[in-house]
């Protein structure tokens, strides 16, 4: 049954997308996002290369042929992601773990390679609202499923059945947590200045559903990540809020209020954050860590995808505990092998060296400044280009809140943070397409008189 | 019975979405009129239009 349902969808997304061919772009985003074939039981499986393979093919071709190719615009990031992609298959090439590697590779470059393309189509303002609509939409699939069961059961560390057994991309505790608070500022986007759902009670009744089941999957999957990107989100989110006071406040009432009704078993787990010497999984990431610094002197230039499988580590725990007036510290080592990065810096370091590194943090930092020009340009304007410096503040947002999850989470090259870049490169042309006709000087100066008067 | 609810609506939102962008001049051109009619169309918000 649930096979005929995600069968129909896309054949009517496949339908649909002949008529209007971009749509055949937002079903590529749903097929990586969502794997519909992980979902179902026999009917998808079968097809050859997967769903997400004939909408990339359909989504590509569809550009090649329909679209509108003018002023078609190469942001200098696009350059940089085409630069990292070669250099990752050259890394894939000469990898210490070729058979790994090539599994990695595998799903890896398309992601790369789909975020250089996405931003040639998202030539309009609707597209890009689209898109990152279908992004929402697509990880609420995982988000809304996580919310409840977190809701009714309380979930618990590895123990959330977020539908699929195989624990990969979004499905994943640790990335899910990250990337469903990274969410919350475009959802609160969509709130306020959605065009395709118009922000009224229905919408916002949905958003602020969302937003809540958003803040329960950290809760649910117990991960420490989501904990520390919700407090990172908080003090972000003061940037804009008109009366901090009031949101101060407000937040810590939540909070308070939130707390004592949290399980056990969260708060256990969260207070290991503290305590991180008598945690054998936080030790396992500083040894992980302190490996690949060693590992990358020797081999500067990465050891490719999955270079982790060959690292040895020695993991020592301190526990102190106090009986009386007799403290009682025990130590313990314990060896390990083939640990994983447990960070994006770190798996884009092992793997692609100190110049894949570079890049990642070059195309990420390149990101953040122009949200930022954006969001500074933009603000107080009250004509149509008015939602412009709120989606540079929520796009930044999302990215910053990905970047301090991505300190523990080897997430480098998720799907869903390279759409989120190609959104942005998209968005940013286009909002330079816009002024270009007015005037070419105003981009690069600041502009107080265009602020008020366009 | 979550994991089909949950699909059913994210899934049944992003139906309603692609249909509304069927329908919307302004997903190609820019520079297309917004989709005629009343501003507040047919149920859940919707700005109903003649389609492309």
């Amino acid at each position: 049954m649930r096979d005929l349902a995600f069968l129909g969808f896309i054949a009517a997304l496949i339908g649909l997308g002949l008529k209007r061919p971009f749509l055949f772009v937002l079903g590529y985003a749903y097929a990586d996002i969502v794997s519909p074939q992980r979902l179902s039981y026999y009917l998808l499986n079968s097809i050859p290369g997967g769903i997400s393979l004939i909408m990339a093919g359909l989504a590509v071709a569809a550009w090649l042929i329909a679209d509108d190719k003018r002023d078609t615009r190469i942001a200098p990031r696009q350059g940089l992601m085409l630069l990292l992609l070669g250099y990752a298959a050259f890394t894939t090439f000469h990898a210490d773990m070729p058979v790994d590697a090539l599994d990695k590779w595998e799903w890896a470059w398309k992601a790369i390679a789909f975020a250089i393309f996405l931003p040639l189509a998202l030539r309009t303002r609707l597209r890009v609202e689209a898109f990152l609509l279908v992004m929402t939409l697509s990880a609420a699939a995982i988000i809304i499923v996580g919310g409840i069961k977190t809701a009714l059961s309380g979930g618990g560390y590895g123990a959330l059945n977020l539908m699929v057994s195989n624990n990969s991309g979004l499905y994943e505790g640790s990335i899910i947590s990250t990337f469903a608070i990274a969410l919350i500022p475009v959802i609160l986007w969509f709130a306020r200045f959605g065009t395709v759902f118009r922000p009224d009670w229905r919408v916002k009744l949905f958003c602020g559903a969302l937003i809540f089941a958003c803040l329960l999957i950290p809760v649910g999957t117990e991960a420490r990540t989501g904990l520390v990107c919700i407090a990172v989100l908080a003090v972000l989110m003061l940037r804009d809020v008109k009366r901090r006071l009031l949101y101060m406040t407000g937040a810590t009432l939540i909070a308070l209020v939130a707390i004592p009704l949290l399980p056990q078993s969260f708060t256990n787990r969260m207070e290991t954050i503290q305590g991180y010497q008598a945690d054998e999984s936080a030790n396992t990431r500083l040894a992980v860590w302190a490996w690949t610094l060693e590992y990358v002197q020797q081999r500067p230039f990465g050891g490719g995808f999955e270079a982790y499988v060959q690292n040895r580590i020695q993991v020592q725990t301190v526990d102190s505990r106090s009986a009386g007036d007799v403290q009682i510290v025990s130590a313990l080592t314990q060896a390990d092998a083939g640990r994983a990065w447990h960070s994006a810096y770190f798996e884009m370091l092992g793997e692609q060296g100190w110049p894949g590194l570079l890049l990642f943090l070059l195309i990420h930092g390149a990101g953040l400044v122009r949200m930022e020009m954006l969001r500074r340009r933009y603000r107080g304007r009250t004509d149509d280009m008015a939602w412009v410096s709120p989606l540079a503040t929520a796009l930044q947002n999302f990215h910053l809140v990905f970047l301090v999850g991505a300190l523990f989470v080897a997430v480098a090259w998720q799907p869903f943070i390279w759409m989120a870049i190609a959104v942005q490169i998209g968005f940013d042309n286009w909002v330079c397409r816009r002024e270009r006709p007015q005037s070419r000087k105003s981009w690069t100066a600041e502009a107080p008189a265009a602020a008020g008067a366009a | 019975m979550i994991d089909n609810f949950a699909l059913a609506l994210s899934h049944g939102l992003l139906l309603l979405a692609a249909w509304r962008l069927f329908s919307r001049p302004d997903l190609d051109d820019d520079d297309a009129p917004p989709t005629e009619g009343p501003a507040r169309g047919r149920g859940f918000g919707l700005r109903s239009g003649p389609g492309a």
